[in-house]
């Protein structure tokens, strides 16, 4: 019995983070240097982030979370679930066309959303997935989306919106810059940014769940994303700094 | 409650059903009849589907049914659209994730028929179809029901593979099981618990009334002394 009071050498070189699809291309490496500037290692279970609230809600053990959007972070907020008033904005998206380099079609631009000959775009669920909520509203500042409407095929998730565009099932995908700058997508295909006025911001939030077993190890993991030399790596992989 | 979807669900789940068991029938009677090695290699291939996750049996008939492939590209030429996204390319994908279904009960049940039962027709002349058509199939008829039943249920209940062929286009590939997934994920908990009532209704009855015909007929067969 005793033994169980001394805690062991890693009590506190574990983190579980719970973190947004998009973030699947981004975060190993980072998480790879703060594990050896730290010694925390984190555990990473890469969802929609609507999946990750509703498993935080329902008592998943996570420590911190990294949404896609702020909406999802504040709704732990309101349920009690995390002590801040606000969730921390870590990052922002960006929206991208993305299409293959051997489809027939031009190469990506807004004119290729007017295209005729493109027959299906591949978007992420505009109800909760956050770049699916920007690419609709992308497609209605452009007036094209009662147009392309029946032309959308949905994803559950950004990066399933990236397998239908890369499949070539769909021949273009309005998908995350994270995405499109990754190996695979990058050297199959280009990419186009939507212009940020069509959309309102993706902006990233963070919150601790307050029953955080890791507390202490979430909130350095949480200090480490927001510095400089970490913000610069985020956006070398396609998110925008938040300072 | 998205009656459109639920249609959408039922008809997906009869033209798979029907697709099954012609195929299934013909298949199990194969790996029962059938004499030779390679037959194992069948019944496993038969198999595999329920080892993958659906979503990523969905991702591979993604890849292999899209313009990438010259099988994709042969199957768009001679339907005149692309298989992903659409109703045609569901039913695929729902065949080859529900063929264990289908097959395995008919295995079992041709199997449990009396191998002298088989050899006296085949004494009497009976090819391999009449084989199949007036003794496998009659004497198997519960397991026959069965493969139906599952083939049928596990089509409605499917999720993962609908997932990723779909793309959520409402009248042609968003299922029951897609809403039912959108409205627990959108926190509407309240449509959620209705649509999943009505979905059980339904199967709950259907089933009963298979079974209960089922019992009835046993029933008669077991009056004349079986």
């Amino acid at each position: 019995m005793g033994l169980a009071l001394v805690a062991p050498a890693g009590a506190q070189t574990m983190v579980r983070l719970a973190a947004a699809a998009d973030l699947e291309p981004v975060l190993p490496p980072v998480l790879a240097e703060f594990q050896q500037q730290t010694g925390i290692r984190a555990e990473v279970t890469y969802k929609a982030s609507a999946m990750l609230t509703a498993q935080i809600l329902n008592g998943a053990p996570f420590d911190l979370f990294l949404s896609a959007d702020l909406g999802f972070p504040e709704r732990l907020i309101a349920a009690g679930l995390a002590n801040s008033a606000a969730p921390v904005t870590y990052a922002k998206g960006t929206l991208v066309l993305w299409e293959r380099k051997d489809t027939h079609l031009p190469p990506p631009s807004l004119a290729l959303l007017r295209d005729r000959n493109l027959r299906r775009l591949a978007i992420a669920n505009p109800e909760r997935a956050p770049y699916g909520r920007a690419a609709v509203a992308a497609l209605k500042s452009l007036k094209l989306y009662a147009a392309l409407e029946p032309r959308l095929a949905t994803a559950e998730n950004i990066s399933q919106a990236a397998q239908f565009a890369e499949s070539a099932n769909a021949q273009a995908g309005l998908i995350s810059l994270t995405s499109a700058l990754t190996p695979e997508l990058a050297s199959s295909g280009r990419y186009f940014v939507i212009p940020r006025d069509l959309y309102p911001p993706i902006e990233q939030g963070a919150v601790i769940v307050n029953k955080a077993q890791n507390g202490a190890a979430a909130r350095k993991l949480l200090d480490f994303l927001l510095s400089p030399p970490v913000q610069a790596e985020l956006a070398k992989r396609g998110l925008t700094p938040v300072h | 409650m998205d009656w459109q979807a639920l249609v959408l669900s039922l008809r997906l789940a009869a033209a798979t059903t029907a697709i099954l068991l012609a195929v299934a029938v013909p298949l199990a009677a194969l790996l029962v009849l059938g004499r030779g090695r390679w037959l194992a290699m069948v019944d496993a291939l038969t198999t595999l589907p329920l080892v993958l996750p659906p979503t990523v049996l969905g991702f591979f008939l993604l890849v292999l049914l899209g313009p990438r492939t010259a099988f994709g590209r042969g199957i768009a030429a001679l339907l005149g659209h692309p298989l992903a996204f659409s109703f045609d390319g569901l039913v695929v994908g729902s065949v080859i994730y529900s063929l264990p279904f289908a097959v395995q009960p008919l295995v079992a049940g041709f199997a449990a028929v009396d191998p002298a039962l088989v050899d006296a027709a085949r004494l009497l002349g009976a090819g391999s179809m009449r084989l199949v058509t007036s003794l496998l199939v009659p004497l198997a008829r519960r397991s026959l029901v069965t493969a139906a039943v599952l083939s049928f249920l596990h089509t409605v209940g499917e999720f993962g593979v609908v997932l990723m062929l779909g793309g959520d286009i409402p009248g042609s590939t968003r299922t029951l099981s897609i809403v039912l997934y959108d409205q627990v994920e959108d926190f509407n908990y309240a449509a959620a618990d209705r649509t999943a009532a009505v979905l059980l209704g339904i199967c709950v009855v259907l089933l009963a009334a298979i079974y209960m015909s089922g019992q009835m007929r046993g029933a008669a067969r077991g009056g004349r002394g079986a």
